[in-house]
């Protein structure tokens, strides 16, 4: 019972959601990551060869995935796993009367059900992102190290060179934003679930649709302002 | 026995509706529903499916706002409160949800354990004593570690009600609290109930369509009408003064009659006209 408790406020179902938002969606993301980086790379390599620039391909992979394709291909995989899943529960938990139920038990269904939900989301992706980011890295490096024949030392001075810090923080600062998006957007539509099982799945459709469409949105948006600053 | 008390009795009644109308989209479900319900009694509120039974609890627990009119509880207008005001008159009852209501991402121990652990700073190992106990009140003794799912429908109740007693509350409202149990087991649960109204003065209020259980139970009954009374109360009185009622409705409910003044089959011409769609134009 212990774990339940923890006046005013519970941090361990906060971890809960950590785990089965971030922990569990790792290997995923690293599976995309380390895809992205790798076919960046042999894209790449297969451009700027040609111009005889191949030795820039680190530099490429490294700023394409720090600053865009990294914080927007996680939170994908995440609006696509975690963001689903959070509409589902919540709609199934409303149809079933167990948000009624916290109501009439005096439980606050925000406090108990949702700001765990939010927190884990927000502290969650960013560390997902910058993680699958690096894991990208790596996957540029398969292509540069085996098929490039460039040495690894040459590799990580070229995509370190590239990469300013502003390049991470701006990415950091993409996915705390689509972290709020994907979870105020989930949670909203599984709370306003109506009806039956085909009310469940039809916010979570919807809530898998807004959510793309406001990663995609926002992400133009941070980038036109990243870029004119 | 409280059956006994008289209507005017002097204590300040626990919950007290009065002119309670919902509407829904134009169609009333609840049609100015007044009655009081004092200390110790268990009121009964019985009517046909779709009288407006559970709405009314509803309205009384305060998950739907009524229309119009008034809701005391505990002496408290519960229409006019805010969330953190209802939350802590909600803490002085307890629900049994018709559907058991359980949280199914905890097991059951967790369940019943949920509302000790929100409202009150006791340890764990009074905590686990307390719904040890709980449990044993419904029969249900060493299912604390099964998840609801892995539990029949009729468990599932009552682990609900387990976790509606949790706290001890003043007054409880159940809803349909013996659907789904065998025979000994609502025997059970009606004891429970009237061991905790009668000898620990909890105050009940039941809404239920078993009338062997309501008439056990009950001190005083509500009946609501179906039809042209909906959700109008048809009858109101102890017992004894529900059995011997006049109105054919009522009787009929009770006596669990298939034809009467709910009629099994429409007349010919009433079904013509509900089949030819005359009667919603009309």
């Amino acid at each position: 019972m212990g774990p339940l408790r923890g006046q005013p406020f519970k941090w361990h179902p906060v971890f809960q959601q950590m785990i089965r938002i971030g922990v569990e969606a790792v290997p995923m993301a690293s599976l995309t990551a380390f895809s992205i980086g790798l076919t960046l790379a042999m894209q790449g390599a297969h451009e700027l060869n040609r111009m005889g620039a191949g030795m820039y391909v680190p530099n490429l992979v490294s700023v394409s995935l720090l600053r865009e394709l990294g914080p927007m291909l996680i939170a994908i995989i995440v609006l696509g796993r975690s963001g689903s899943a959070v509409t589902a529960e919540l709609g199934t938990m409303k149809v079933s009367e167990e948000i009624e139920a916290l109501e009439v038990m005096a439980i606050n269904p925000i406090r108990y059900l949702i700001v765990p939900r939010f927190l884990a989301m927000l502290v969650m992706l960013p560390i997902l992102t910058v993680f699958g980011s690096y894991i990208g890295l790596v996957g540029g490096w398969t292509i540069c190290h085996f098929a490039l024949d460039m040495n690894t030392a040459s590799y990580v001075s070229r995509a370190v060179e590239a990469a300013q810090l502003g390049d991470l923080y701006s990415g950091l600062f993409k996915s705390l934003v689509f972290a709020w998006l994907i979870i105020t957007l989930a949670c909203h539509a599984g709370l306003n679930v109506e009806g039956g099982a085909e009310g469940v799945g039809l916010a979570t459709t919807q809530s898998v649709v807004s959510s793309l469409l406001a990663v995609l949105v926002s992400n133009a948006v941070l980038t036109s302002i990243f870029f004119f600053l | 026995m409280k059956a006994d008390l008289p209507a005017e009795c002097s204590a300040v009644p626990v919950i007290e509706v009065q002119d309670l109308v919902k509407e829904f989209h134009g169609r009333v479900v609840t049609n100015g529903v007044s009655f009081k319900v004092y200390p110790g009694d268990t009121m009964i509120i019985m009517g046909g499916s779709g009288c407006g039974k559970s709405t009314l609890l509803r309205q009384i627990i305060g998950s739907v706002k009524p229309t119009s009119g008034s809701i005391k509880l505990f002496g408290e207008e519960i229409t006019t409160l805010n969330e953190p005001e209802l939350a802590k008159v909600r803490r002085r009852f307890g629900v049994l949800f018709q559907s058991g209501a359980l949280l199914q991402s905890l097991t059951v121990g967790e369940n019943v354990a949920l509302p000790i652990l929100e409202h009150s700073a006791v340890d764990d190992s009074i905590v686990e004593l307390m719904v040890k106990m709980k449990l044993e009140l419904v029969g249900l003794t060493g299912f604390e570690d099964l998840k609801p799912a892995e539990i029949s429908g009729g468990m599932r109740k009552r682990v609900a009600l387990a976790r509606a007693l949790a706290l001890d509350p003043e007054l409880l409202f159940s809803d349909e609290p013996t659907s789904g149990l065998d025979p000994v087991m609502t025997a059970v649960v009606d004891k429970l109930t009237q061991d905790l109204t009668r000898k620990l003065g909890m105050t009940a209020l039941v809404v239920t369509h078993d009338m062997t259980s309501a008439f056990r139970i009950g001190t005083r009954m509500i009946a609501l009408g179906t039809g042209s009374q909906q959700g109008k109360i048809i009858a109101e009185g102890t017992p004894a003064e529900i059995s011997r009622h006049p109105d054919p409705m009522v009787q009929q409910f009770i006596k669990g009659e298939a034809d009467g003044p709910i009629p099994l089959r429409l007349s010919k011409g009433d079904y013509l006209k509900r089949l030819m769609g005359v009667e919603a134009n009309s």
